[in-house]
Protein backbone atom coordinates (compact mmCIF):
# COMPACT_ATOMS: atom_id res chain seq x y z
CA UNK A 1 0.00 0.00 0.00
CA UNK A 2 2.52 2.23 0.60
CA UNK A 3 3.58 2.51 -2.96
CA UNK A 4 0.36 3.39 -3.53
CA UNK A 5 -0.33 5.73 -1.21
CA UNK A 6 2.88 7.89 -2.50
CA UNK A 7 1.93 7.79 -6.18
CA UNK A 8 -1.53 9.04 -5.07
CA UNK A 9 -0.26 11.47 -2.48
CA UNK A 10 2.20 13.43 -5.43
CA UNK A 11 -0.55 13.53 -7.84
CA UNK A 12 -2.63 15.15 -5.33
CA UNK A 13 0.25 17.93 -4.41
CA UNK A 14 0.66 17.89 -8.31
CA UNK A 15 -3.12 18.88 -8.29
CA UNK A 16 -2.49 21.33 -5.57
CA UNK A 17 0.70 23.05 -6.73
CA UNK A 18 -0.98 23.24 -9.68
CA UNK A 19 -4.43 24.91 -8.99
CA UNK A 20 -2.18 27.40 -6.13
CA UNK A 21 -0.03 28.38 -9.35
CA UNK A 22 -3.47 29.86 -11.32
CA UNK A 23 -5.10 30.74 -7.91
CA UNK A 24 -1.55 33.34 -7.49
CA UNK A 25 -1.88 34.33 -11.35
CA UNK A 26 -6.11 34.81 -11.45
CA UNK A 27 -6.10 36.84 -7.78
CA UNK A 28 -3.63 39.15 -8.72
CA UNK A 29 -4.87 39.51 -12.26
CA UNK A 30 -1.29 38.23 -13.75
CA UNK A 31 -0.34 37.98 -17.08
CA UNK A 32 -4.04 39.36 -18.16
CA UNK A 33 -5.99 36.76 -16.29
CA UNK A 34 -8.77 38.00 -13.53
CA UNK A 35 -10.84 36.03 -11.54
CA UNK A 36 -13.89 36.78 -13.32
CA UNK A 37 -12.61 35.41 -16.60
CA UNK A 38 -12.86 32.12 -14.96
CA UNK A 39 -15.26 29.82 -17.12
CA UNK A 40 -16.49 28.05 -13.55
CA UNK A 41 -20.09 29.15 -13.80
CA UNK A 42 -21.05 26.45 -15.68
CA UNK A 43 -19.33 23.80 -12.95
CA UNK A 44 -20.73 25.96 -9.95
CA UNK A 45 -24.13 25.53 -11.99
CA UNK A 46 -23.92 21.88 -12.28
CA UNK A 47 -22.58 21.46 -8.93
CA UNK A 48 -25.60 23.28 -7.31
CA UNK A 49 -27.77 21.58 -9.39
CA UNK A 50 -26.30 18.09 -8.31
CA UNK A 51 -26.67 18.69 -4.61
CA UNK A 52 -30.38 20.04 -4.81
CA UNK A 53 -30.79 16.67 -6.46
CA UNK A 54 -28.87 14.91 -3.24
CA UNK A 55 -30.91 16.85 -0.98
CA UNK A 56 -34.45 16.03 -2.56
CA UNK A 57 -33.20 12.38 -3.20
CA UNK A 58 -33.56 12.99 -6.62
CA UNK A 59 -30.28 10.98 -7.98
CA UNK A 60 -30.63 8.89 -10.84
CA UNK A 61 -29.72 5.21 -10.70
CA UNK A 62 -26.13 5.52 -11.82
CA UNK A 63 -25.01 8.18 -9.71
CA UNK A 64 -26.18 6.27 -5.99
CA UNK A 65 -24.20 2.79 -7.87
CA UNK A 66 -21.38 5.21 -8.48
CA UNK A 67 -21.69 6.97 -5.22
CA UNK A 68 -21.87 3.75 -3.84
CA UNK A 69 -18.85 2.20 -5.33
CA UNK A 70 -16.58 5.94 -4.37
CA UNK A 71 -17.91 4.82 -0.75
CA UNK A 72 -16.38 0.86 -0.53
CA UNK A 73 -13.26 1.33 -2.43
CA UNK A 74 -12.65 4.41 0.38
CA UNK A 75 -14.06 1.64 3.13
CA UNK A 76 -11.36 -0.87 1.85
CA UNK A 77 -8.80 1.92 0.96
CA UNK A 78 -8.84 2.88 5.13
CA UNK A 79 -8.98 -0.85 6.30
CA UNK A 80 -5.88 -1.56 4.02
CA UNK A 81 -3.97 1.55 5.53
CA UNK A 82 -5.36 0.53 9.53
CA UNK A 83 -3.82 -3.10 8.68
CA UNK A 84 0.07 -3.36 9.65
CA UNK A 85 2.35 -3.98 7.42
CA UNK A 86 3.69 -7.78 7.39
CA UNK A 87 7.28 -8.14 9.00
CA UNK A 88 10.44 -8.04 6.92
CA UNK A 89 12.35 -10.82 9.13
CA UNK A 90 11.08 -14.20 10.27
CA UNK A 91 10.84 -14.24 14.03
CA UNK A 92 12.11 -17.30 15.63
CA UNK A 93 11.07 -16.47 19.38
CA UNK A 94 13.01 -15.05 22.01
CA UNK A 95 14.72 -12.14 19.86
CA UNK A 96 16.02 -13.91 17.05
CA UNK A 97 15.01 -13.32 13.65
CA UNK A 98 16.07 -14.50 10.46
CA UNK A 99 15.82 -12.86 7.00
CA UNK A 100 13.67 -14.55 4.71
CA UNK A 101 16.37 -15.47 2.03
CA UNK A 102 17.78 -17.78 4.78
CA UNK A 103 14.51 -19.63 5.05
CA UNK A 104 14.18 -19.77 1.36
CA UNK A 105 17.50 -21.32 0.91
CA UNK A 106 17.44 -23.79 3.73
CA UNK A 107 14.13 -25.34 2.18
CA UNK A 108 15.35 -25.06 -1.46
CA UNK A 109 18.44 -26.89 -0.57
CA UNK A 110 16.50 -29.71 1.14
CA UNK A 111 14.03 -29.61 -1.52
CA UNK A 112 16.29 -30.55 -4.16
CA UNK A 113 18.32 -33.26 -2.11
CA UNK A 114 14.57 -35.40 -2.42
CA UNK A 115 15.97 -37.70 -5.32
CA UNK A 116 12.11 -37.24 -7.01
CA UNK A 117 12.65 -33.42 -6.93
CA UNK A 118 13.95 -31.99 -10.14
CA UNK A 119 13.84 -28.50 -9.01
CA UNK A 120 12.16 -25.76 -6.78
CA UNK A 121 11.14 -22.77 -5.98
CA UNK A 122 10.47 -20.96 -3.10
CA UNK A 123 8.74 -18.03 -1.23
CA UNK A 124 8.74 -16.96 2.42
CA UNK A 125 6.32 -14.94 4.31
CA UNK A 126 7.23 -13.52 7.54
CA UNK A 127 4.25 -13.18 10.05
CA UNK A 128 3.84 -11.17 13.22
CA UNK A 129 3.92 -13.95 15.46
CA UNK A 130 6.57 -16.39 15.55
CA UNK A 131 7.40 -18.81 12.09
CA UNK A 132 7.56 -18.90 8.76
CA UNK A 133 4.95 -18.69 5.80
CA UNK A 134 6.36 -21.24 3.32
CA UNK A 135 5.09 -21.71 0.19
CA UNK A 136 7.51 -24.69 -1.93
CA UNK A 137 6.51 -25.21 -5.54
CA UNK A 138 8.69 -28.76 -6.27
CA UNK A 139 9.02 -29.67 -10.11
CA UNK A 140 9.03 -33.68 -10.72
CA UNK A 141 8.74 -35.86 -13.51
CA UNK A 142 4.98 -36.49 -15.35
CA UNK A 143 3.32 -39.93 -13.74
CA UNK A 144 4.67 -40.20 -10.26
CA UNK A 145 3.11 -40.84 -7.50
CA UNK A 146 2.59 -37.07 -6.46
CA UNK A 147 0.83 -38.12 -2.93
CA UNK A 148 3.81 -39.76 -1.82
CA UNK A 149 6.31 -37.57 -3.21
CA UNK A 150 4.80 -34.61 -1.90
CA UNK A 151 3.98 -36.08 2.13
CA UNK A 152 7.94 -36.97 1.57
CA UNK A 153 9.15 -33.74 0.87
CA UNK A 154 6.71 -31.88 3.47
CA UNK A 155 8.13 -34.67 6.04
CA UNK A 156 11.80 -34.04 5.04
CA UNK A 157 11.70 -30.02 4.68
CA UNK A 158 9.41 -30.00 8.02
CA UNK A 159 12.65 -32.27 9.72
CA UNK A 160 15.30 -30.07 8.38
CA UNK A 161 13.86 -27.01 9.44
CA UNK A 162 13.06 -28.39 13.36
CA UNK A 163 16.63 -29.54 13.32
CA UNK A 164 18.19 -26.33 12.25
CA UNK A 165 15.31 -24.18 15.20
CA UNK A 166 13.85 -22.51 11.99
CA UNK A 167 9.81 -22.48 12.98
CA UNK A 168 7.26 -22.81 10.24
CA UNK A 169 4.07 -21.69 10.94
CA UNK A 170 2.33 -23.13 7.39
CA UNK A 171 4.24 -25.11 4.91
CA UNK A 172 2.27 -25.20 1.56
CA UNK A 173 3.86 -28.02 -0.65
CA UNK A 174 2.85 -27.93 -4.88
CA UNK A 175 4.47 -30.31 -7.34
CA UNK A 176 4.67 -29.22 -10.58
CA UNK A 177 4.80 -32.18 -13.09
CA UNK A 178 8.03 -30.44 -15.75
CA UNK A 179 9.95 -32.13 -18.76
CA UNK A 180 13.23 -33.08 -16.84
CA UNK A 181 14.58 -31.08 -19.94
CA UNK A 182 13.25 -27.80 -18.59
CA UNK A 183 14.76 -28.12 -14.88
CA UNK A 184 17.13 -27.27 -13.00
CA UNK A 185 18.57 -31.29 -12.86
CA UNK A 186 17.69 -33.62 -15.11
CA UNK A 187 18.34 -36.80 -12.62
CA UNK A 188 19.29 -36.81 -9.19
CA UNK B 1 28.47 0.10 31.51
CA UNK B 2 29.73 0.23 28.36
CA UNK B 3 29.02 3.09 25.76
CA UNK B 4 27.56 2.95 22.27
CA UNK B 5 30.50 2.31 20.47
CA UNK B 6 32.83 -0.06 22.86
CA UNK B 7 29.62 -1.91 23.23
CA UNK B 8 29.46 -2.38 19.46
CA UNK B 9 33.06 -3.18 19.48
CA UNK B 10 32.51 -6.29 22.02
CA UNK B 11 29.48 -7.26 20.90
CA UNK B 12 31.03 -7.44 17.35
CA UNK B 13 34.24 -9.64 18.72
CA UNK B 14 31.99 -11.74 20.51
CA UNK B 15 29.68 -12.75 17.95
CA UNK B 16 32.61 -13.55 15.92
CA UNK B 17 33.73 -15.41 18.16
CA UNK B 18 30.80 -18.05 18.58
CA UNK B 19 30.70 -21.09 16.85
CA UNK B 20 28.40 -20.90 13.91
CA UNK B 21 28.99 -17.46 13.21
CA UNK B 22 30.72 -16.67 9.91
CA UNK B 23 30.47 -12.63 9.21
CA UNK B 24 28.95 -10.26 10.72
CA UNK B 25 26.04 -8.97 8.87
CA UNK B 26 25.15 -5.15 7.36
CA UNK B 27 22.00 -4.94 6.99
CA UNK B 28 19.38 -6.07 4.79
CA UNK B 29 16.81 -2.81 3.84
CA UNK B 30 19.18 -0.31 6.23
CA UNK B 31 22.33 -0.09 7.17
CA UNK B 32 22.81 -2.30 10.59
CA UNK B 33 26.28 -0.72 12.39
CA UNK B 34 27.55 2.02 15.06
CA UNK B 35 29.48 5.16 14.22
CA UNK B 36 31.23 7.17 16.82
CA UNK B 37 33.31 9.49 15.06
CA UNK B 38 35.25 8.50 12.91
CA UNK B 39 34.83 4.71 13.76
CA UNK B 40 31.96 2.17 12.36
CA UNK B 41 31.35 -1.39 13.44
CA UNK B 42 29.41 -3.15 11.39
CA UNK B 43 26.38 -5.73 11.87
CA UNK B 44 25.82 -4.17 15.45
CA UNK B 45 23.40 -1.82 16.54
CA UNK B 46 23.20 -0.41 19.89
CA UNK B 47 19.98 1.64 21.43
CA UNK B 48 19.48 3.24 24.62
CA UNK B 49 17.13 -0.25 25.53
CA UNK B 50 18.14 -2.70 23.22
CA UNK B 51 21.03 -4.32 20.94
CA UNK B 52 20.87 -5.32 17.37
CA UNK B 53 23.42 -8.05 16.51
CA UNK B 54 23.34 -9.03 12.87
CA UNK B 55 25.35 -11.82 11.70
CA UNK B 56 25.88 -14.02 8.64
CA UNK B 57 25.83 -17.75 9.83
CA UNK B 58 28.09 -20.32 8.51
CA UNK B 59 26.57 -23.24 6.05
CA UNK B 60 26.49 -26.01 7.27
CA UNK B 61 25.32 -24.89 10.93
CA UNK B 62 27.19 -26.46 13.33
CA UNK B 63 24.05 -25.97 15.73
CA UNK B 64 20.46 -25.22 15.44
CA UNK B 65 20.09 -21.17 14.63
CA UNK B 66 18.45 -20.48 18.51
CA UNK B 67 21.67 -22.24 19.94
CA UNK B 68 23.78 -19.70 18.05
CA UNK B 69 21.91 -16.64 18.97
CA UNK B 70 21.18 -18.34 22.35
CA UNK B 71 25.45 -18.02 22.67
CA UNK B 72 25.82 -15.12 21.05
CA UNK B 73 23.82 -13.58 23.70
CA UNK B 74 25.21 -15.09 26.52
CA UNK B 75 28.57 -13.56 25.55
CA UNK B 76 27.36 -10.44 24.89
CA UNK B 77 25.25 -10.17 28.18
CA UNK B 78 27.69 -8.43 30.74
CA UNK B 79 28.87 -5.65 28.37
CA UNK B 80 25.16 -4.76 27.73
CA UNK B 81 24.04 -3.24 30.93
CA UNK B 82 20.66 -4.88 30.86
CA UNK B 83 20.19 -3.98 27.47
CA UNK B 84 17.31 -6.50 25.55
CA UNK B 85 19.48 -8.49 22.66
CA UNK B 86 18.18 -9.30 19.55
CA UNK B 87 20.08 -11.27 16.90
CA UNK B 88 19.02 -11.13 13.15
CA UNK B 89 20.60 -14.02 10.77
CA UNK B 90 20.63 -12.55 7.51
CA UNK B 91 22.74 -14.79 5.28
CA UNK B 92 24.26 -18.13 4.98
CA UNK B 93 27.43 -18.23 3.52
CA UNK B 94 28.60 -21.97 2.72
CA UNK B 95 32.18 -23.04 3.98
CA UNK B 96 34.68 -23.42 1.07
CA UNK B 97 35.40 -27.10 0.66
CA UNK B 98 39.04 -27.53 1.64
CA UNK B 99 39.02 -31.13 -0.34
CA UNK B 100 38.46 -29.22 -3.53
Amino acid sequence: MRVFNRIVMTLLFAGLFVLGVYMVVYSFDLFGRSLTSLPISDFSGGLQDFLTRVENGGLSAVSIIILVLLAILGLIWFIAELRPSAPRRVRMGNGTYVTRGVVEEEVSTVAEQVPDVLGSSVGVRARRSPGARVDLEARVRRGEDLGTIRSGLRTRVQEHLSERGLPVSKLNVKLVEADPRQTKTRVQ
Amino acid sequence: MADGIQLARAASVAALATEGVHSMGRGRFVEAATYEGSEKVSGVVVGPEDLEIHIVAGYPLPRPIPEIAENIRERVAPQAGGRRTRVVVEDLEVAEDESL
